[in-house]
């Protein structure tokens, strides 16, 4: 019998064998949260699979709201001189469209991807600090919430998401929109730190025995590397962010021309960043395809070895390209030369990601299913951005390109067709391992069909327009400068919002799609695609504590290979057991004592007072001061919480002879 | 498995036959797809520096094409040939590293293929000792200011010319931007010309510049500079090298004082008592003689506005974005023939070339036409001073008197 610390709903405790124990007190001060059911289940939690859900679900609002901020553009550029924004929203939505993109719905929603899947996929219970994970939840739903409640309270940023110096500072920038946007990207940014921290300490002490690092799955691996770029990026953005608000609110003078400033600090800040942000908001659903693509190709994928290498090699050229954002900026020629060539390397690594996919497919025995259409998706669209990338890194032909539509075209087949076809492969994945059950595969279909259309017509005459001379961020384009002929820019302006529209009509198919499902009854096998990783080797939904006992992995794609039993000589596969049977086994040997980290309220509290300090440093220093009380009572109240409830605490107490070694830190 | 590798090489020669004609009907139905005479097209140089950049960029085009459509071409081909049509589950290769490392380095010898070549255009676009001409330009918050130092270059100049929103320089003449701001980060971009380069306060970068014959050039400020980003544009006027020297020669006309008693003459004292605190106009004198000089720093937070001495030499005005000429006169200057067209420059805007109307709404309430941060209720950020042009709220009669006094400053 299982006895799991951590409160559980008796929904997530059937298969029976599971004991609940509460923990009565924190302390004396509070009772710590151990409700099971209802929002307080969900608020003071700390279990990654909750906590992943809600970073989903939260990404995924924050992608509605950027999506709409796209259409309301593309609605302005429709025709040359459009009214539907003024020239202050436009540059206002410009900058929130990306700044919502990156840092609250892609950054986010592979957050997401990571906390409920990696411990999962690596035969953990759960991340290795729990509480902490929470509070980077917590920090980033508020953080975006305070970054979106600037569009009430005088208007949001309209410096651009790379908010370039001085432009930004107050005579340029008058509203509080830039301080909106530094503080609440600082408050995100801690989101992502503390996420980066948990999970390189989970994935590097808490994988699953006989999981050494080349046997991990390669979603893990590339969740790994993000978070090593993202350990050493955001540090270098908040500085940055933290510059920036105290020359806009202290008077420093950090990006002050007049004072001797060289505003080519902040670009170099913001791109050596930036361009690992791009991986960082690509690498995970490289991971995601990585894993979708030999499911459903009942093959491993080609060449895991390079796969993984190539991934750690972008993380490592991906420092060292930042200056090719700034080809124009005036950096002298040496320096030029050097990111160019640079550029043109990192080029080999993602090459090597793109023949690994299709070799994959090779030979294979492939199922349509839309996550792999998602899959197959991105190797083609993917392929269309990397090669526009290529055409950037010969720098002088980049000083034409730079700043036009071409560069908006580049990224967003990098973006779109890269970062969230990979996502809308995950959704369709991991839908039933997330929620039991399966979204539907004939309205997955309009789906991918619709956003594979959407995206070609929308940012695919970005392409022309961009070498025909149309320059970015500018909500007027004037028929004189579009050209003659019947396919001139006023054309493929037009196709380009006719396009935006399909592309959200398939999107709201997905939404559609996901409402559906909700209301179905019907669940979902729990191996319904054949899959090879180990967090199919579970329930589906999982348990509260993931595994009943941990696997002993002996194999890269552990899952495959105990189904599936290879002849050494002909390399046939005869289907030697399955997913029941080995669900049975493992309840069977179910782990007796199961030490899960307690639900707590210090987390939200720690993270609902950033925007309170936040408010205060644009509006009101009191309140500011009273923010940060509450900073000093919750870290106060955090640091005496112990991490688990003492054994005492408990009803009934524990027999003593608990597995501690799986009690996570903190 | 045998016989599907046979089936599958014989795919791949078939894909090799279809390669090169894919890739040219890709190339064509890209290339027919364009707008013509779009004047911001990056492939149509009009020059040297911009034909250095077009050669090199249309070879990673070309293998950026033929890429795509090998890649295109074998998902096509699995998606087609591996589907699941009841075969029994491939065997469970790991990879073949042989394969891994010829399609690694088979790109990154195409790549050094290209950075050779990038790595010498990028030198020769940075050379800086064959220059001719030097020209400063100066960005800022929504227009550029050209000056022209003394020196010998240019064919010689004495005294120092200042104009805005178009620049004009001798053709085939190595000419030498030295770019820089007063306020935020602008970007400086003719592409028939050159790329761009961006004009950061507080750094002088250069950028070469050089036309193949006479003609007008379009550009635009390409990096985001504020409000009115997309209002701030401007143009390249190259000329034949007698044209460029009657040019200069205007430029530096003696002040022509209006006739007494027509309207321009009270445009003038409109003009002295609204205008010239930030607009200069070279040898205007007040009531009692003596030369009037505008104080823009005290009134632009940039500290520069537009000298309009020689308004009706330019054809457009306000970071070049409206225009003096009517439609026709415009699109015969932009379509003239390059024999012809230094000639037609010169005369500027003539009486019957000239469309008052834009000009007018300008003076009218310039913060409606072109966004600007003029609002004088809130200028605190900016110490009381105006990012662009306010509305000084004009009465018509004023508005016809400095019209008729601005159409003889050329």
């Amino acid at each position: 019998m299982a006895i799991a610390e951590r409160p559980i709903s008796p929904a997530l405790a059937r298969g029976g064998g599971t004991a609940l124990v509460t923990p009565s007190s924190s302390l004396g001060v509070f009772r710590r949260p151990v409700s099971t059911t209802g929002w307080r289940s969900w608020v003071f939690t700390v279990d990654h699979k909750k906590l992943g859900i809600m970073y989903g679900v939260a990404a995924f609002v924050f992608f509605i709201i950027g999506g709409c901020e796209a259409l309301l553009i593309r609605l302005q550029l429709a025709a040359g001189s459009n009214k539907v924004l003024s020239a202050n929203a436009y540059n206002q939505m410009f900058t929130m469209h990306a700044t919502t993109m990156v840092f609250l719905f892609v950054m986010p929603m592979a957050a997401a991807f990571a906390n409920y899947l990696l411990p999962l996929q690596i035969g953990a219970r759960d991340v290795a600090f729990p509480r902490i994970n929470a509070f980077g939840f917590w920090c980033f739903l508020f953080g975006g919430i305070f970054l979106n409640t600037a569009w009430f309270l005088g208007g949001a940023s309209d410096s651009g998401w790379f908010a370039y110096a001085p432009n930004t500072s107050v005579a340029f920038s008058p509203s509080h929109g830039v301080d909106f946007w530094a503080l609440g990207l600082q408050i995100t940014g801690i989101a992502s730190l503390t996420g980066a921290i948990n999970l390189i300490v989970t994935v590097l002490n808490m994988r699953a025995p006989g999981m050494s690092l080349m046997k991990m799955p390669i979603f893990s691996w590339m969740i790994l590397v993000v978070q090593f770029l993202l350990l050493f990026a955001i540090p270098v953005i908040t500085v940055a962010l933290f510059l920036l608000t105290f020359q806009r609110n202290f008077g420093a003078a950090f990006f002050s021309v007049d004072k001797g400033a060289d505003p080519l600090l902040w670009q170099h800040l913001f791109w050596i960043f930036g361009h690992p942000e791009v991986y960082i908001l690509v690498l995970p659903s490289f991971g995601i395809v990585s894993e979708v693509l030999p499911v459903f190709s009942r093959k491993p994928l080609f060449g895991y070895k390079f796969v993984v290498f190539s991934g750690a090699a972008i993380g490592f050229l991906g420092w060292g390209v930042w200056a090719h954002h700034m080809f124009a900026s005036g950096l002298g020629p040496v320096s030029v030369a050097v990111f160019s060539v640079a550029t043109m390397a990192i080029a080999l690594p993602t090459g090597v990601k793109i023949v690994n996919w299709t070799m994959t497919l090779w030979g294979g025995k492939l199922r349509f299913t839309t996550a792999m259409m998602f899959a197959i998706g991105l190797i083609v669209e993917f392929t269309i951005g990397g090669l526009s990338g290529v055409t950037h890194s010969v720098s002088p032909s980049d000083t034409q390109q730079t700043d036009t539509y071409y560069v908006v075209a580049h990224f967003h087949y990098v973006l779109f067709g890269g970062a969230v076809f990979g996502l809308f492969a995950g959704f369709y994945y991991w839908w039933p391992k997330v929620f039991g059950k399966m979204l539907s595969e004939r309205l997955g279909k309009w789906n991918f069909w619709l956003m594979v259309i959407g995206m070609n017509l929308t940012f695919g005459p970005m392409h022309i327009l961009g070498l025909q001379g149309q320059p970015r961020r500018m909500q007027i384009w004037t028929e004189f400068r579009a050209g003659d002929g019947f396919f001139n820019g006023a054309f493929w302006n037009l196709v380009a919002t006719v396009g935006s529209f399909i592309l959200a009509l398939g999107i709201f198919v997905f939404i559609v799609n996901v409402f559906l499902t909700y209301r179905s009854k019907e669940l979902a096998p729990g191996d319904p695609w054949d899959a090879r990783s180990l967090e199919w080797m579970t329930a589906s939904p999982p348990k509260e504590h993931n595994f009943d006992s941990i696997p002993t992995v002996h194999a890269l794609d552990e899952f495959f290979h105990r189904k599936y039993a290879e002849d050494e000589t002909t390399g046939e596969l005869t289907q030697v057991t399955n997913y029941e049977e080995i669900m049975a086994e493992m309840e069977a040997k179910a782990d007796k004592h199961i030490h899960l980290p307690s639900p707590s309220y210090w987390p939200i509290v720690l993270a609902i007072s950033l925007p309170i300090v936040a408010y205060g440093i644009i509006f009101n220093r009191l309140l500011a001061v009273f923010g940060a009380a509450i900073v000093m009572l919750a870290m106060a109240g955090w640091g005496l919480e112990p991490s688990v409830a003492d054994e005492s605490d408990y009803d009934p107490p524990s027999d003593g002879e608990s597995t501690k070694e799986l009690a996570t830190l903190g | 498995m045998k016989r599907s590798i046979q089936t599958a090489a014989g795919a791949r020669s078939r894909g090799r036959r279809l390669l090169l004609p894919g890739a040219a009907v890709a190339a064509v139905t890209f290339l027919s797809s364009c707008a013509k005479d779009a004047p911001q097209d990056t492939f149509q140089p009009k020059g040297d520096n911009a034909r250095n950049i077009d050669n090199l960029q249309r070879t990673p085009f070309y293998i950026a094409g033929v890429v795509f459509v090998i890649v295109f071409s074998v998902v096509l081909f699995c998606v087609i040939k591996f589907r699941d049509r009841g075969q029994a589950i491939p065997k469970q290769t790991h990879g073949k590293p042989a394969l891994e490392i010829a399609l690694t380095i088979l790109p990154a010898l195409i790549l050094v293929g290209v950075g050779i070549p990038t790595v010498k255009t990028l030198f020769m676009l940075a050379k800086t000792s064959d220059t001719q001409c030097v020209i400063n330009v100066t960005g800022q918050q929504w227009w550029w200011e050209y000056d022209y130092p003394v020196q010998d270059g240019c064919g010689g100049i004495k005294e120092p010319i200042v104009t805005s929103g178009q620049i004009v320089f001798p053709a085939k003449t190595n000419v030498l931007l030295k770019i820089t701001s007063r306020d935020v980060i602008h970007s400086f971009w003719i592409p028939s010309l050159n790329g761009k380069r961006d004009a950061v306060p507080g750094r002088v970068h250069t950028l070469r510049m050089e036309a193949d014959h006479p003609g007008i050039y379009a550009g635009q400020c390409t990096e985001f500079c504020g409000l009115s980003h997309a209002y701030m544009r401007m143009e390249a006027v190259a000329l034949d090298n007698a044209s460029f020297e009657q040019w200069k020669t205007n430029q530096l006309a003696p002040y022509q004082k209006p006739a007494a008693d027509s309207a321009a003459a009270a445009g003038e004292t409109t003009f002295l008592a609204q205008c010239s605190r930030c607009h200069q106009v070279n040898g205007v004198t007040n009531a009692n003689g003596d030369p009037v000089i505008s104080r823009p720093d005290q009134y632009v937070y940039s500290g520069a506005a537009p000298n309009l001495t020689n308004l009706m030499t330019r054809t457009d005005f306000a970071g070049a974005s409206f225009d003096l000429l009517t439609s026709e006169c415009k699109d015969k200057l932009w379509s003239a023939k390059p024999a012809d067209f230094s000639a037609l420059y010169l005369q500027g805007v003539t009486p019957d070339c000239f469309d008052a109307v834009q000009l007018r709404e300008w003076l009218r309430n310039a913060p409606g036409k072109k966004p600007m941060y003029a609002d004088p209720t809130k200028l605190g950020p900016t110490d009381g001073k105006t990012r662009g042009m306010p509305n000084l709220n004009l009465t018509e009669d004023q508005i016809d008197q400095i019209i008729s006094y601005l159409t003889e400053r050329k």
